[in-house]
């Protein structure tokens, strides 16, 4: 096993897990000193009925101040201001976010405003910029993938300046928690499997990168291991709540897994397609996964190889003469992406050119790959990639994905 | 009552000295390639007027500064981080961590992944000033040390290996 000589692990959230998880959120923000929260989420969170079940499980134990539905689906700085001044007019004192990776930065950007008590968000980008605790905030993912619930960071976009702030303290971290199974058990298949790959390319590249570390790589194969194991079942069987906590589970394990590794390429490409093409992130990770391990194969192939335990099991893993298992774990991900494709109908694509929206317009065209090529090259999260990307890399990359072909591994530059 | 810090000179004069010299290698060799080189030339482009970054040490230095002026001529700033404005800082945690990697113990990378730096800036022009170093490293090195320096050894035409890098070279120490 790789042991780096320097490494950093902290992961200081209290992690409720339990298919009444809920229920406990009284009792853990009164602990905290804290009464009259401020529920944040977002209007898809409250349609599909959760924060009914949320306010259900507090049972008038708290007094909450107000629920504010208007997170857009990309944090935004005015919202985040805006939503500020309703928590001091309010007389709120904590913040129980629901929702997604957006809910989650959104009630961090308030959270640094309402604990600082500051007005500008700005002056507080960067690293390490943050010097004490901030408020209570409790985090209910509602999505089993993003991981935000035990992340440091927060990102959130000035629409106006068209700027994104980046923020990391590990004073960003949530106070606590809560995994219950409730909160994804609506969820539709496609979007289950979608996030459940952002989970899954979070402990992948947690575990292939430059940044990997013994304790990283714990929760990073047994997360793959979790949704592996659970995945499909929970896409033919989506009232598995076993399943259901299971996968919730292993997001929360990827999301540690990576805030203490980093993330690469797969993210880097990911992100520039999200901002480019307007493409859910889980998708994007999902066709990419394959692609980023077949890009860094030549630098990290024991890495990939010993991945293929989690992915197929003892028996395969076994079976699998040691030179080919790296391939075979790439494979094992083509494999699950055809499956969970096949399981949903043919909603969670395989490639980029068979993507539409609702009104069955394309929406990545072949036109649009050099505008995401030159936008990754500007990603941070590229320096921890184990091999280095030019441009003409990350466009042959894409163009792979766009057409649903395996890389042509003869053509990486390999230094 | 206001409290001031002393700042103490390095223990370690000689990895001052050594850092200072390689700090203003690195600095000439960026105003250099950005006359002879298309790509730092296409990645200064892409900054914004008169951007500037350095590249240093925490608390106490030593540091480089590199900028663009009012007519989008790149040029190397000096050492004195105070003087400057500074718009994107990549700073090593302390004066160790800089001397391990311009000693070619530790790949700009791995440095990187192991928590040793801090990035304060934009992040695209912070990628950009990587690819920049990254090719500066690669005039300026012999191949075996620019190997261990960054993650890939680029395949360059030959006259860039050749011609280019005697230009860069000439013009780092002569300046012009
Ligand atoms: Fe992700």
């Amino acid at each position: 096993m790789h042991i780096p000589d320097y490494y950093e692990f902290c992961c200081r959230v209290n992690i409720v897990t339990d298919h009444h998880a809920l229920e406990k959120i009284p009792e853990l923000l009164l602990s905290m000193g804290a009464k009259n929260p401020m529920v944040l989420t977002d209007k898809g969170v409250q349609a599909a009925g959760l924060i009914d079940i949320v306010i259900g499980a507090i049972d008038n134990k708290l007094s909450i101040k107000t629920i504010e539905d208007q997170v857009p689906p990309d944090s935004d700085l005015k919202i985040v201001n805006r939503l500020a001044c309703v928590y001091h007019e309010k007389g709120c004192d904590a913040i129980i976010a629901v929702g997604g990776g957006s809910v989650l930065d959104t009630a961090k950007g308030i959270n640094i405003l309402v604990s600082e008590q500051a007005q500008d968000l700005m002056q507080f980008t960067g690293a390490g910029v943050l010097k004490q605790k901030l408020k209570p905030l409790i985090a209910v993912p509602t999505t089993a993938g993003t991981g935000s619930e035990v992340t440091s960071v927060a990102v959130i976009a000035d629409h106006e300046k068209n700027l994104k702030m980046l923020f990391t303290s590990p004073f960003l971290l949530p106070d606590t928690a809560i995994i219950d199974p409730r909160m994804t058990l609506t969820l539709p298949p496609h979007i289950t499997a979608a996030t459940a790959m952002d989970a899954m390319a979070h402990a992948v590249e947690a575990y292939v990168m430059l940044s990997k570390n013994p304790l990283s790589d714990a929760h990073a194969i047994e997360a793959i291991k979790l949704i592996c194991h659970h995945l499909v079942r929970v896409i033919k069987q989506p009232s598995d709540k076993k399943g259901r906590l299971a996968l919730a589970t292993a997001a929360t394990m990827a999301g540690i897994a990576f805030s203490n590794s980093t993330v690469g390429m797969v993210h880097a490409l990911g992100h520039s397609m999200g901002s480019v093409c307007h493409l859910p992130h889980g998708n994007c990770m999902a066709i990419l996964l394959p692609y980023g391990l077949e890009y860094n194969l030549h630098k990290v192939e024991d890495e990939i190889a010993e991945l293929l335990l989690p992915l197929a099991g003892e028996e395969i893993y076994a079976c699998t003469p040691q030179k080919n298992r790296a391939l075979k774990a790439i494979a094992c991900i083509r494999e699950l992406n055809q499956i969970l494709n096949k399981a949903t109908g043919g909603t969670h694509p395989i490639c980029f050119k068979n993507i539409k929206d609702k009104q069955g317009n394309f929406l990545v065209t072949k036109k649009m790959l050099p505008e995401i090529a030159r936008t990754a090259m500007g990603d941070g999260t590229i320096f921890y990639n184990p091999e280095d990307l030019d441009y003409e890399d990350c466009l042959m990359t894409i163009q792979a994905a766009w057409e649903g072909i395996p890389l042509d591994r003869s053509k990486i530059k390999q230094g | 009552m206001e409290t001031f810090i002393e700042i103490k000179p390095g223990r370690k004069p000689f990895q001052r000295i050594y850092l200072g010299i390689m700090l203003w290698f690195v600095g000439k060799a960026i105003q250099a390639a950005a006359r002879v080189d298309n790509e730092v030339k296409k990645e200064f482009k892409g900054m914004p007027a008169n951007y500037t970054f350095s590249l240093g040490a925490f608390p106490n230095g030593p540091y480089m500064i590199v900028g663009k002026d009012d007519k989008e001529k790149v040029r190397y700033l000096g050492s004195n981080i105070s003087k400057h404005h500074v718009d994107l800082e990549i700073t090593l945690k302390s004066m160790k961590n800089l001397f391990v990697l311009f000693t070619f113990r530790e790949s700009t990378p791995i440095a990187n992944s192991r928590d040793r730096m801090i990035v304060n800036g934009d992040l695209p022009q912070a990628c950009a000033a990587v690819r920049i170093l990254d090719i500066v490293q690669v005039y300026l090195l012999p191949k075996p040390l620019a190997k261990l320096a960054i993650k890939r050894y680029p395949r360059w035409s030959l006259k860039r290996h050749t011609v280019d890098r005697l230009m860069v070279l000439i013009r780092t120490i002569t300046g012009i």
